[in-house]
C-alpha cells in the first residue's frame, strides 16, 4: 500500500471513529509536574461528546476552566503517560462537562499522549440507579427481617404468657373446632393439646350442672357466643355453676367467659378464659353456714325478750300498772327492731351471696298486693290514708318467686305508708303487659329530694327529710327491693318531687327469666 | 262439768329461757306438758309418752330436730304420724331442710322470731282440731 492511501485510510478512521479522539501536547510547570495540555488534533466526533469546539490549539484550561480543580486525576494520569509511554485507561466524572468518561490514553512519543474516550454517562447512571435499588432492597429487607424479628418476638411473648397463665384457655375457629388450649387448660382439663386440637369443642370438653344434671349444647357459653356473637359469662355466684367434667370424669366448678373474635365484620373464630371456682364456691358455702348460724345465734335471746315480755304485757303473771306497761312496751319495741334488722341483715346477705334460690312457681300478683295491703290495714287505718287501687283486666299468674314478690309488695308499700302524713292518698296500679306485669306505688308523700335520688338504692342510706317521719327504718328496703327485682330479671324505677309524692314503677317478666344468668 | 282431758304437748328445744316461757305459756293455756333438751331426749321421750303434738327446734345438741324427726317418722305407725311443728330460728331457704321437710312432713314451719307466743299456741289449737 502506497503511504498516501494509508494515510487517507486511517484519516477515515480517525473520522469515523465513533469514540472521542484527542491528540494532545502536555504541558509541565517548572516543577515538571503536568499541569496542563494542548488540543493539537481532535476527531469528528470529539466535538459531539464533549460539547467543545474548537479546540485545535487551545490549552484545555481555557475550553474547560476550573478542570484541573475539578479532575486532576486527568492531568496526573496523562502526564504520566505522555511520560513513562504506559497506556492507561481509567473512568472519570468530568464535572464542568457533566459527563462520565471512559478513556483510553496512550503516548506517541514522548510529552504527547492520545485519548480515545467514550461518554458513559448514561451507562453510569444505569449503573447508579442500579446501585441504588440495590441499597434500597437491601434496606428493605433489613426493615423487614427487623420487623419479623419483633413480630416474631411478640408472639413468642404472648404465646409465652398464654400457655403459663393461670386460667385456662382455649380458642376455637368459627365452628368450634379447637385451635388453642393453653397448659392450664390441659392441666385443668385433664386433657393434651394433641388429643383436642382440631376437635369440635362441645364433643371433647363435656360440661355438667352441679347436680350432674346434663346442659344442652345450645346453653352452653361457646355456643351462645358463637351464635349471638357477643361475649357471654357464667355467673360464679348463687345458683348452678357450671362444671367441667376431666378425662378422669372427676368435674370442678367453673366460672367461664367466651368472646367471639370479629375480623372485618366475619366471625373467625372464639377465646375461651375459664377459671376453677372450686375455692370459691367452698367459701360461698362456708360464708353460707357462717351466716345461717349466726342468724340463729342472734334470734335466740331476741325470742327469749319477745315471748316474756308478751306474757308479762298480756297480764299473764299478774297485773301491771301503767308505767310499767309503757316501759315493757318500749323493751318490745327495741327488741322487735332488733329482730327487724337481723332479718334484713340476713336477706342482704342471702343476696350477696346468691344462697337464695329464686323459685319458679305460679304467682297471684293481685293476690299477693292485696295480702300485703290486708296486712298493712292497722297502719293504713291509724293514719287515715286512702287507698286507690286500679288492677287492670286479665292479669293471669305469672312465673316468678311467691315470696320475693311479696318481699317487693311489702317495701314499696310500707314506705309509701311511712313516708305519707295523715290523710294522705296511696294509689296502686297492676298491669299486664306484652311479656310482663308492671305495677306502680304511688304516694303523695315527703318525696325524695333531687339530691339524693341517685344514692336512694344503696345500702343503708336514709335521705334526711324522711329520719323525723321513721326514725327507726334501717336504710335497706330499697336496696334488697332492687336486688329481688333485678334478680327476677325485672326493672325498677322511680320520679319523686320532694314535697309532693313518689311513683315506684316495677315491671317483672311473666316468664321466671333469671336476667344475665346462663 | 266432765274434766277435759288436757292434750300433751311434748317441747324440744334447747334454749333454756326459750324452753320455760313455752312451757309456761301451755300450761297455763291448759295443755300438759312435757319437755326436752335435745334431740336424742326427745326421741327418746316421744316414744314414751306418746305426745299428741310436738313442738320441735331444730338447732340441738347431740341430735338436731330434723334427723330426730327423721326418725321418728320411721320408728312406727305412731312416729310417722304425729304432728309436728317445727319452731325453728332458722331462716326456711336452705335446700337441705326443705328437702327434709318435704319428706317428713311436719305440719308447719315457724320462725320463733316472727310468731308471738299467741298466735302459735293458736296453731297448736288449730292443728289438734284438725283430724
Amino acid at each position: 500500500m502506497k503511504p498516501e492511501i494509508s494515510k487517507a485510510f486511517y484519516k477515515s478512521l480517525f473520522d469515523n471513529l465513533i469514540d472521542g479522539l484527542a491528540y494532545c501536547q502536555m504541558i509541565f510547570d517548572a516543577q515538571k509536574h503536568p499541569v496542563d495540555f494542548v488540543y493539537l488534533e481532535v476527531n469528528k466526533n470529539f466535538e459531539k461528546l464533549t460539547g467543545l469546539s474548537n479546540v485545535i490549539g487551545k490549552r484545555v484550561s481555557e475550553k474547560i476552566p476550573g478542570i484541573f480543580k475539578s479532575n486532576p486525576e486527568l492531568f496526573e494520569i496523562y502526564g504520566r503517560v505522555s511520560l513513562t509511554g504506559n497506556s492507561e485507561r481509567f473512568e472519570t466524572y468530568v464535572g464542568p462537562l457533566s459527563r462520565w468518561f471512559f478513556v483510553s490514553v496512550y503516548s506517541p512519543r514522548n510529552k504527547f499522549f492520545v485519548a480515545i474516550f467514550q461518554d458513559i454517562t448514561s451507562r453510569k447512571k444505569v449503573e447508579k440507579d442500579l446501585e441504588d435499588a440495590r441499597v434500597a432492597a437491601r434496606n428493605v429487607l433489613e426493615d423487614l427481617s427487623g420487623e419479623k424479628a419483633k413480630v416474631e418476638t411478640a408472639s413468642a411473648k404472648e404465646e409465652a404468657v398464654l400457655m403459663s397463665i393461670g386460667d385456662g384457655l382455649l380458642a376455637t375457629d368459627e365452628e368450634g373446632h379447637i385451635t388453642l388450649i393453653n397448659t392450664a387448660a390441659e392441666k385443668m382439663l385433664g386433657r393434651t393439646m394433641g388429643e383436642v386440637l382440631g376437635k369440635v369443642f362441645f364433643e371433647v370438653i363435656p360440661v355438667e350442672g352441679e347436680k350432674g344434671e346434663s346442659i344442652p349444647v345450645e346453653r352452653r357459653p361457646m355456643s351462645m357466643a358463637l351464635i349471638s356473637r357477643t361475649t357471654t359469662s357464667t355467673t360464679t355466684t348463687g345458683g348452678y355453676a357450671y362444671c367441667y367434667v376431666r378425662k378422669d370424669k372427676t368435674k370442678f366448678p367453673v366460672a367461664i367467659t367466651v368472646t367471639p373474635v370479629i375480623l372485618s365484620g366475619k366471625l373467625i373464630g372464639t377465646i375461651e378464659v375459664f377459671r376453677d371456682i372450686t375455692r370459691e364456691k367452698e367459701i360461698d358455702k362456708a360464708k353460707g353456714e357462717f351466716v345461717s348460724l349466726a342468724s340463729h345465734q342472734l334470734r335466740t335471746p331476741t325470742t327469749a325478750i319477745s315471748w316474756y315480755s308478751e306474757m308479762l304485757l298480756a297480764g299473764e303473771i299478774g297485773d301491771l300498772n301503767e308505767k310499767q306497761k309503757e316501759y315493757l312496751q318500749e323493751i318490745n319495741h327495741g327488741n322487735r327492731r332488733m329482730i327487724d334488722i337481723v332479718n334484713t341483715l340476713l336477706s342482704v346477705s342471702r343476696m350477696e351471696l346468691g344462697t337464695f334460690t329464686v323459685q319458679q312457681e305460679s304467682v297471684d300478683i293481685v293476690a299477693i298486693a292485696e295480702d300485703v295491703l290486708k296486712e298493712l290495714q292497722i297502719q293504713i287505718d291509724e293514719k287515715e290514708l286512702e287507698v286507690e287501687k286500679d288492677y287492670g283486666s286479665g292479669i293471669s299468674p305469672i312465673e316468678s318467686d311467691q315470696k320475693l314478690i311479696r318481699m317487693i309488695f311489702q317495701n314499696l308499700l310500707s314506705n309509701a305508708i311511712s313516708y305519707t302524713s295523715r290523710k294522705g292518698k296511696i294509689y296502686l296500679e297492676i298491669k299486664k303487659m306484652a311479656q310482663c306485669v308492671h305495677f306502680r306505688v304511688k304516694d303523695n308523700g315527703c318525696g325524695i329530694p333531687q339530691s339524693v335520688q341517685s344514692e336512694i338504692y344503696t345500702k343503708f342510706f336514709r335521705a334526711d327529710n324522711v329520719r323525723v317521719l321513721k326514725p327507726d327504718g334501717i336504710g335497706l328496703g330499697l336496696y334488697i327491693t332492687k336486688s329481688i327485682v333485678e334478680a327476677l330479671g325485672g326493672t325498677i324505677e322511680f320520679k319523686s318531687k320532694e314535697g309532693e309524692g313518689t311513683i315506684f314503677s316495677v315491671n317483672i317478666p311473666s316468664r321466671g327469666v333469671v336476667k344475665g344468668k346462663t | 262439768m266432765a274434766e277435759e282431758i288436757k292434750k300433751k304437748i311434748l317441747v324440744i328445744e334447747d334454749d333454756l329461757p326459750v324452753l320455760q316461757a313455752i312451757v309456761d305459756k301451755f300450761t297455763r293455756e291448759g295443755f300438759k306438758v312435757i319437755q326436752a333438751k335435745d334431740g336424742e331426749e326427745g326421741f327418746m321421750t316421744a316414744k314414751m309418752e306418746r305426745p299428741d303434738l310436738i313442738l320441735l327446734d331444730i338447732i340441738m345438741p347431740k341430735m338436731d330436730g330434723l334427723s330426730m324427726l327423721k326418725k321418728l317418722r320411721a320408728e312406727s305407725l305412731w312416729g310417722k304420724n304425729v304432728p309436728v311443728i317445727l319452731l325453728t330460728n332458722l331462716s326456711p331457704d336452705d335446700d337441705k331442710i326443705n328437702e327434709r321437710i318435704a319428706e317428713d312432713g311436719p305440719a308447719y314451719y315457724l320462725v320463733k322470731t316472727n310468731w308471738s307466743m299467741s298466735d302459735v299456741v293458736a296453731k297448736v289449737k288449730e292443728r289438734l282440731n284438725r283430724p
